[in-house]
């Protein structure tokens, strides 16, 4: 047992951070979003570039590492499916994919999904299995969305396409998808937070820093308890290799966590914090989008509630 | 970085639960619900600590010179767990082994190292803590009662309040005024006072919450030697200060929880509940919150493992640890219905023990304040 990082590890998260605050960061995410959207291929390039696409495959390396990174380009708002190929596609396959990557159940075809205008190829669950569909064009087109990412809804059906990974497949890629959610929402959430505290450490009303007053300070600390316990869930799910009921707790409790932190935040930020210049949108939609993802925390419960205690409806 | 329990620890946790399944008497569960104060859970105390003293285990995290054996944190967090989840048949005992004995071995003297320390290690005592007063409580460094040195006595007048174990206890640790003109947490010592002392008289406080769970202790020219005070005079803030890091996470609430949210599953189970999808989602939340809350106070536990300094991520477990405790309380309640209105109930039982969960040891909005500050560098008023 042992909650602080290794050397390694501090060195992966240092260079991750540096590498994002060249390549990421909310202003960034608005500029793309303003150029019409889009994947940040610049910054999944300097990810790769670093080694950090596939470090979860890397020796001494694994899906803590990649969650940790996940972390970090998730605070800065990296517009890219970090999740679905250093988590997801990694911990599901050893192919190596053409990215970007999209996620998404047969469930999801015809609504949004994160990236699947953009992506290359699909990972694309339903009863059968899972299927690793390289995507071409008319399969997807883009939908306009303010939740934070590109959006894209999936037009073909896919029947008979791509690689089947075989049974148990299923199961697996849901449980991956639930640690690259849990920690996505731990990232966003985050700054989400850091931007509120920081705002209202500096504005004035009534003669004093808003951030003095007990009313508010509470608030922020409960959202911070939220956020601590969601960051931990997911770092031991992670380590433990994503077991099934390990992400469904980190997927439930952050899913959760994140309505709560999106609605507090912009609460406490005012007026300001709906208007496009200044960052907290970046994170709060984003949290909307990532918290319904995969059957949303209602969901995760569900999942959490049969690995825990065998309980499902029709029992 | 990693979540994995050594074969050792394992073992011993296997082995200190099979110690419990041949120590704790047939009508354990009963016992319990009453809470570590009551008087069958106060005097099984003195042979379930004795039990574990034989084994080793009972302060096995302390130095070997005081009766311990060195184990590190994680060693003792495994017996916290296992006891708290089934109640704590330490009974009071688990606040000498957890922060009263450490407290003394950091500021003691010889003698005072040499005679409390056995009694404790041994399991042969049990203590109360005189903090709070009736105008001091989340605000204790307004505390009145007061110490005047009288040649190498001090005597000891004014009041406690909420005093759990005072009924049982042969000492208290005690924090008074020593420096009458002094303010705030300055001029305060901590003094450790025999219970038989004349001119102390404990009051029973009725309460909802357990049975003799709070009293009231008067303190009439109670006339102590000063070789009692613990640590120097009027310095007593840091000697509570350090106790309170140990104790805000002393108490595995979080594994109470989870155990209890356990039971009501199997409860739902027998009564056909647990297909109702709305049940299945609220155990789930539950279930997740209880996580959280683990994680979050191991946290603490590996900073101490560390050897690190005490630091507020003390303060988020804790919060975490309260609200686990006090949701899964609340959710029995809801999904098992008017039943639990009657007395010694499951979903009774279980409420009236985490409803304190909020305010003992310190409200929760005090560690809301402490996280605001000391971990988002919000300012003060």
């Amino acid at each position: 047992m042992d909650f602080e990082l290794s050397d390694d590890q501090r060195a992966v998260v240092d260079a991750v951070l540096a590498l994002c605050v060249r390549h990421a960061g909310p202003k960034r995410a608005v500029e793309l979003r303003n150029a019409g959207g889009g994947c940040d291929a610049a910054l999944l390039e300097a990810l790769a570039a670093g080694g950090y696409a596939d470090i979860a495959r890397q020796e001494g390396m694994g899906l803590l590492e990649a969650t940790l990174v996940a972390e970090v380009v998730s605070r800065h708002a990296g517009v890219v499916p970090y999740g679905a190929q250093a988590i997801v596609a990694a911990g599901l396959t050893d192919q190596p994919l053409v990215g970007p990557v999209a996620l998404a159940h047969d469930w999801d075809l015809g609504e949004p999904v994160r990236f699947a205008a953009h992506a290359r190829t699909l990972i694309f669950g339903d009863d059968d299995g899972v299927r690793l569909i390289p995507l071409a064009a008319g399969d997807a087109e883009p939908v306009r969305s303010d939740f934070g990412y590109p959006m894209g809804r999936l037009v073909s059906d896919f029947a008979g396409r791509g690689a089947d990974l075989g049974a148990g497949a299923h199961a697996r890629l849901a449980s991956l998808w639930r640690l690259a959610l849990a920690i996505e929402i731990v990232g966003a959430m985050d700054a989400a937070l850091s931007t509120t505290v920081d705002y209202l450490k500096v504005r004035k009303q009534f003669g004093r820093t808003i951030g003095s007053f007990q009313a508010v300070q509470h608030r922020l600390a409960e959202c911070k308890v939220l956020i601590e316990g969601a960051r931990w869930l997911a770092f031991e799910a992670a380590h433990k290799g994503a077991p099934a009921e390990g992400t469904a707790t980190a997927a439930a409790y952050a899913a959760a966590a994140a309505t709560r932190v999106a609605r507090e935040t912009h609460q406490l930020s005012g007026a300001i914090g709906f208007t496009r210049e200044y960052d907290l949108h970046v994170w709060t939609l984003r949290l909307q989008a990532l918290s319904l993802e995969l059957g949303g925390v209602s969901g995760h419960r569900r999942v959490l509630a049969a690995l825990r205690w065998g309980l499902d409806t029709d029992s | 970085m990693e979540f994995d329990w050594s074969a050792e620890d394992e073992e011993h946790r296997r082995e200190f639960r099979e110690f419990l399944a041949a120590v704790l008497p047939g009508d354990w569960e009963e016992i319990a619900q009453h809470g570590p104060g009551s008087d069958a859970q106060a005097a099984f105390s003195y042979e379930f600590c004795a039990r574990m003293a034989e084994r080793g285990w009972l302060t096995q995290h302390w130095p070997t010179e005081y009766g311990g054996k060195d184990a590190d944190p994680w060693r003792h967090s495994i017996i916290g767990e296992e006891c708290w989840a089934i109640g704590e048949p330490r009974g009071p005992q688990y606040m000498n082994v957890n922060w009263i004995g450490p407290a003394i071995m950091r500021f003691g003297t010889d003698e005072q190292k040499r005679h409390h320390l056995p009694l404790i290690s041994q399991g042969k005592v049990l203590w109360c803590q005189g903090f709070s007063e009736p105008d001091a409580g989340s605000d204790l460094a307004a505390l009145r009662t007061r110490a005047t040195r009288d040649g190498d006595d001090y005597v000891i007048d004014g009041s406690k309040i909420w005093t759990s174990y005072a009924n049982h206890a042969r000492y208290i640790i005690l924090l008074v005024r020593t420096d009458p003109a002094s303010k705030r947490t300055r001029g305060i010592s901590v003094l450790l006072v025999p219970m038989s002392t004349p001119g102390i008289e404990v009051r029973e406080i009725p309460s909802v919450v357990g049975d003799r769970y709070f009293h009231e202790v008067f303190f009439t020219a109670a006339r102590v030697p000063v070789s009692c005070r613990l640590g120097e005079e009027n310095a007593g803030w840091d000697v509570v200060s350090y106790a309170l890091q140990f104790e805000r996470v002393g108490a595995a609430r979080y594994a109470r929880a989870a155990r209890t949210l356990d039971r009501l599953v199997a409860i739902c189970r027998e009564r056909g509940l647990t297909r109702d999808p709305l049940v299945i989602d609220r155990l789930a939340e539950a279930r997740a919150i209880c996580e959280a809350a683990r994680l979050l106070n191991w946290r603490v536990i590996d900073q101490r493992a560390h050897g690190s300094p005490p630091t507020a991520d003390t303060q988020l477990a804790r919060v975490a640890g309260t609200n686990a405790d006090r949701h899964v309380g609340e959710l029995a309640l809801e999904i098992l219905g008017p039943e639990a209105m009657e007395s010694g109930t499951f979903a009774d039982a279980n409420f009236r023990l985490a409803m304190t969960a909020g305010v003992a040891v310190g409200a929760t909005e005090i560690q809301l304040n402490l996280i605001a500050s000391r971990v988002l560098g919000l300012p003060n008023e």
